[in-house]
C-alpha cells in the first residue's frame, strides 16, 4: 500500500497550498466594489471589508499585518492590491511589503487608472497576466497543516491521535471568540485547511482562501441544517481525517460551493 | 429660486416619512447569509443588498450594531425588507426593534426553518420578486419640501473642498432648510478645531454646549487610545491634496451646512424628530457615516470629494461632488458634479449652489447617481472596540 498523498501547488514565497487563488485584495473598503468586479471577471477571490482608512493606533500596523498574512497565505498563486489612492492603508507601501515576501503582486490605483470602469479593465488585465498556471505536484501529507477550530466543547483528542498517525501537523484554536474570529487566526499562522466545530447556536460558515470542513453538533439548530455541514456529529476521528485529506486533494467543501463566509479582519481601535 | 412650490415626487410612508427610492432590501443578520444576500438581490431587479462581518455575537458593541441594524432596516428608501436570520433570539430581538422604529414591512426567512442554504435562497428570492413587482408598481406622488432628510458627506477632502464644493453645498442645504427639509452635518473628527463656530449658530444655548460637549467627548475618546488626533489628521490622503492642519480640514468640512441655525445634536444613528439643521457624532469613515445616516431616515445624501471615491450606499442615493476640474473631470463615472468650475473662475459659488439644489430634486425623483449605477453599495458596522465615549 502507498502512503497518501496530495496534489498541491507549490507558490513561491508563499508555501504548498492546496488551493491555487488568485486574491484580489481591496486595500481600503473604497476599493471593495471594484475588486469584486475584477473577481467576478478573471475567477478570482475576494471579499468586502471595512478597514483601511480612518485607522489609528495599533490598527494600522495590525491592517498591514493582515493584509500582508492574506497576500502570503499558501492557497495563493497571485495577488492584485486595488487601492483607492487617499487612505490610510496605502496600497503601495502594502504591495511593496508584500513583494518582499512573495511574488506575483501588483497594485491599482482607481485614482490614478481612470475611476471604476478604468480600473476594473485595467484590473481585469493585470490580473490574468498575473494568474501563471502552474502545475500541480504530488506532496506527502507532512506538508498539510491543518487548523482545528473549537468553538464548543468536543472530544478532540482522537481526531489529534488520528492526524499524528497519517503525519499530518495541526494547530487548535479554542479560546474565546467565534468561528469567524478563529478563522482568521489560523489564516495567519498559514493552515491551509480548517476543520471547525461551530458552537450549537452557530451556522456552518467558510473563510475566502481556505476550504473549512464544518462538522455538525446534535444541537437543534445544526440538525434542522444538517445538511450544511460536511460532516454529522456522530462522524469518527477516520472519517474527518478522510474528508481532510480528500478536501486537500481538490474536493470542494459545501462552504466553497456556496462561497459563504466573510473574513472578519481584527480591529482593536475604533475609526477616527 | 423664488418658486418655493416642492417639485419633489415621492412615495408616501404610514409615519410620514417619505422615500426617494422604493428599494427591496436584502439584509443578512449574520455574515454567513452575506453571499446568499448578494445572489438574491443579484436576481432580482429592484432589489438591493449588504453584507457584513458580523455573526450575532453579543459583543462590546452590540447595542451600537443592533440600533444601526434596526435603524438601518427601516430606512424609508425601503419598500420592505427581507431579512435572512439563522433564527436565533438575537436576530428575533433585532427585527422587534426594527419594527419599533419603522412602519417599514419585514419579511423574515429563516435558516432554520428552510433547512438548507439552497431553500432559503429560493425562498427569499421568491418573496423578493413578488416585493419587488409591487414596489415598482407604485407610483410617486407630490412631496412637500419637508419629506427631504439631506446627509452632507465629504470624503478624500483637498484644499479646495472648503472653497467649492463645501460652501457650494451649504447654498443647497441653507436652502432646503429653509424650505422646512432636514439636514445634518457629521463627522466629529471634522468639525474639530471649528466647533465654537458652529455652536455660536444653535437655535437653543443648549444646543451649541452639546455641539461643543460631543467634539471634547471625541477628543477624549481619541486621547483614551494614546493618540493625538490634531497630529494624526488630516490624512495623508489629505495631506497630498493640499491641507496643512486638522482645523483647517474642519473649517473647510463645516461650510457643508451652510449658514442655517442648528436644530439640534443627534447620537450616531438617532434620528432627526423635527425639520431643521442637525449634526451627527460620526466617525469620519465615509461608510460608517453614511450607514449612520441610513439608519437615522436620510433619504439623499450629497457627498464632496477632492481626490475622488466611489462609495456609496444600498438605501440611499449618494450624489458626488468634486471639489476640482482636475480630478472632475477625469474620474466622470464616479462625479456626477463638479464643483472645480468655481476655482476655475468660470461659475460663482450660488450658480454651483444652484446646480447641486437642482440636482437633489432631479436624484430625489428617480434619476440614478453615478455611485448608484455603479452598484456601490458599501456598508460597515461601526464599533468603539471599547474605546470611551
Amino acid at each position: 500500500m502507498s502512503l497518501p498523498e496530495i496534489w498541491a501547488f507549490k507558490h513561491e514565497g508563499r508555501g504548498i497550498g492546496i488551493r491555487h487563488h488568485q486574491l484580489i485584495l481591496p486595500s481600503v473598503v473604497c476599493s471593495t466594489v471594484v475588486s469584486r468586479r475584477i473577481a467576478q471577471e478573471v475567477g478570482g477571490i475576494t471579499f468586502a471589508h471595512q478597514h483601511g482608512c480612518a485607522i489609528i493606533g495599533v490598527d494600522v500596523s495590525g491592517i498591514d499585518d493582515f493584509f500582508i498574512a492574506l497576500a502570503s497565505h499558501p492557497n495563493v498563486g497571485s495577488v492584485l492590491v486595488v487601492g483607492l489612492g487617499c487612505e490610510t492603508t496605502q496600497g503601495n507601501e502594502l504591495t511593496e511589503k508584500i513583494t518582499k515576501l512573495t511574488k506575483s503582486t501588483e497594485y491599482l490605483v482607481i485614482q490614478e487608472s481612470g475611476g471604476v470602469e478604468g480600473t476594473v479593465a485595467t484590473g481585469a488585465a493585470a490580473a490574468r497576466e498575473l494568474a501563471i498556471t502552474y502545475s500541480h505536484f504530488p506532496y506527502p501529507l507532512e506538508e498539510l497543516v491543518v487548523g482545528i477550530e473549537l468553538s464548543r466543547d468536543v472530544e478532540i483528542e482522537p481526531l489529534l491521535t488520528e492526524l499524528t498517525h497519517e503525519g499530518i501537523k495541526y494547530v487548535i484554536i479554542s479560546e474565546a471568540g467565534g468561528s469567524a474570529k478563529h478563522f482568521s487566526m489560523l489564516m495567519s499562522q498559514k493552515v491551509q485547511l480548517i476543520i471547525s466545530f461551530p458552537d450549537g447556536n452557530q451556522p456552518p460558515s467558510g473563510f475566502p482562501l481556505i476550504p473549512v470542513i464544518n462538522v455538525a453538533s446534535d444541537s437543534p439548530l445544526h440538525q434542522a441544517i444538517s445538511g450544511e455541514f460536511d460532516l454529522q456529529f456522530e462522524a469518527t476521528a477516520k472519517e474527518m481525517v478522510a474528508k481532510i485529506i480528500s478536501t486537500a486533494d481538490h474536493t470542494k467543501t459545501i462552504s466553497e460551493q456556496n462561497q459563504s463566509g466573510e473574513i472578519l479582519v481584527p480591529r482593536l481601535v475604533r475609526s477616527v | 429660486m423664488s418658486n418655493s412650490t416642492s417639485p419633489l415626487l415621492g412615495y408616501p410612508r404610514p409615519d410620514g416619512r417619505w422615500g426617494f427610492r422604493n428599494h427591496i432590501l436584502i439584509l443578512p443578520l449574520h455574515q454567513a447569509l452575506s453571499t446568499a444576500a448578494r445572489d438574491i438581490a443579484d436576481a432580482t431587479p429592484g432589489a438591493v443588498a449588504i453584507s457584513h462581518d458580523w455573526s450575532g455575537e453579543i459583543e462590546k458593541d452590540f447595542e451600537r450594531i443592533s440600533k444601526t441594524f434596526a435603524g438601518f432596516a427601516g430606512n424609508p428608501n425601503i419598500f420592505t425588507t427581507v431579512v435572512l436570520t439563522i433564527g436565533t433570539e438575537v436576530e428575533a430581538g433585532i427585527i422587534e426593534r426594527a419594527k419599533k422604529f419603522s412602519p417599514t414591512p419585514l419579511v423574515e426567512v429563516k435558516l432554520s426553518d428552510a433547512g438548507s442554504m439552497f431553500k432559503l435562497v429560493t425562498s427569499a428570492l421568491e418573496k423578493a420578486g413578488e416585493l419587488a413587482e409591487k414596489a415598482a408598481a407604485e407610483s410617486r406622488v407630490p412631496a412637500p419640501w419637508s419629506s427631504v432628510v439631506l446627509g452632507l458627506e465629504c470624503g478624500g477632502s483637498d484644499a479646495y473642498s472648503g472653497i467649492t464644493a463645501n460652501p457650494a453645498l451649504g447654498v443647497a442645504s441653507d436652502r432646503l432648510v429653509e424650505f422646512g427639509a432636514t439636514s445634518i452635518l457629521a463627522e466629529t473628527m471634522e468639525i474639530l478645531g471649528a466647533e465654537h463656530l458652529l455652536a455660536a449658530r444653535a437655535l437653543d444655548p443648549k444646543v451649541g454646549a452639546q455641539i461643543i460637549e460631543v467634539v471634547a467627548r471625541y477628543e477624549r475618546s481619541i486621547n483614551y487610545e494614546g493618540i493625538d488626533i490634531r497630529g494624526a489628521q488630516p490624512s495623508r490622503g489629505n495631506i497630498e491634496g493640499g491641507l496643512s492642519t486638522l482645523e483647517e480640514k474642519s473649517l473647510g468640512a463645516a461650510k457643508k451646512a451652510g449658514n442655517a441655525p442648528f436644530t439640534g445634536v443627534l447620537e450616531y444613528a438617532d434620528r432627526p424628530t423635527a425639520p431643521g439643521l442637525y449634526f451627527m457624532d460620526t466617525p469620519g469613515h465615509d461608510i460608517e457615516q453614511l450607514t449612520g445616516f441610513a439608519a437615522a431616515d436620510v433619504n439623499i445624501t450629497v457627498f464632496t470629494t477632492g481626490r475622488g471615491t466611489p462609495t456609496g450606499s444600498a438605501v440611499i442615493p449618494t450624489i458626488k461632488v468634486a471639489t476640482n476640474s482636475e480630478m472632475g473631470l477625469v474620474l466622470t463615472d464616479l462625479i456626477d458634479i463638479n464643483a472645480g468650475t468655481i476655482s476655475d473662475g468660470t461659475q460663482t459659488l450660488e450658480e454651483v449652489g444652484q446646480i447641486i439644489f437642482d440636482e437633489i430634486v432631479r436624484v430625489a425623483n428617480g434619476h440614478l447617481t453615478k455611485a448608484e449605477h455603479g452598484k456601490h453599495h458599501e456598508f460597515n458596522l461601526s464599533r468603539l472596540y471599547g474605546s470611551t465615549l
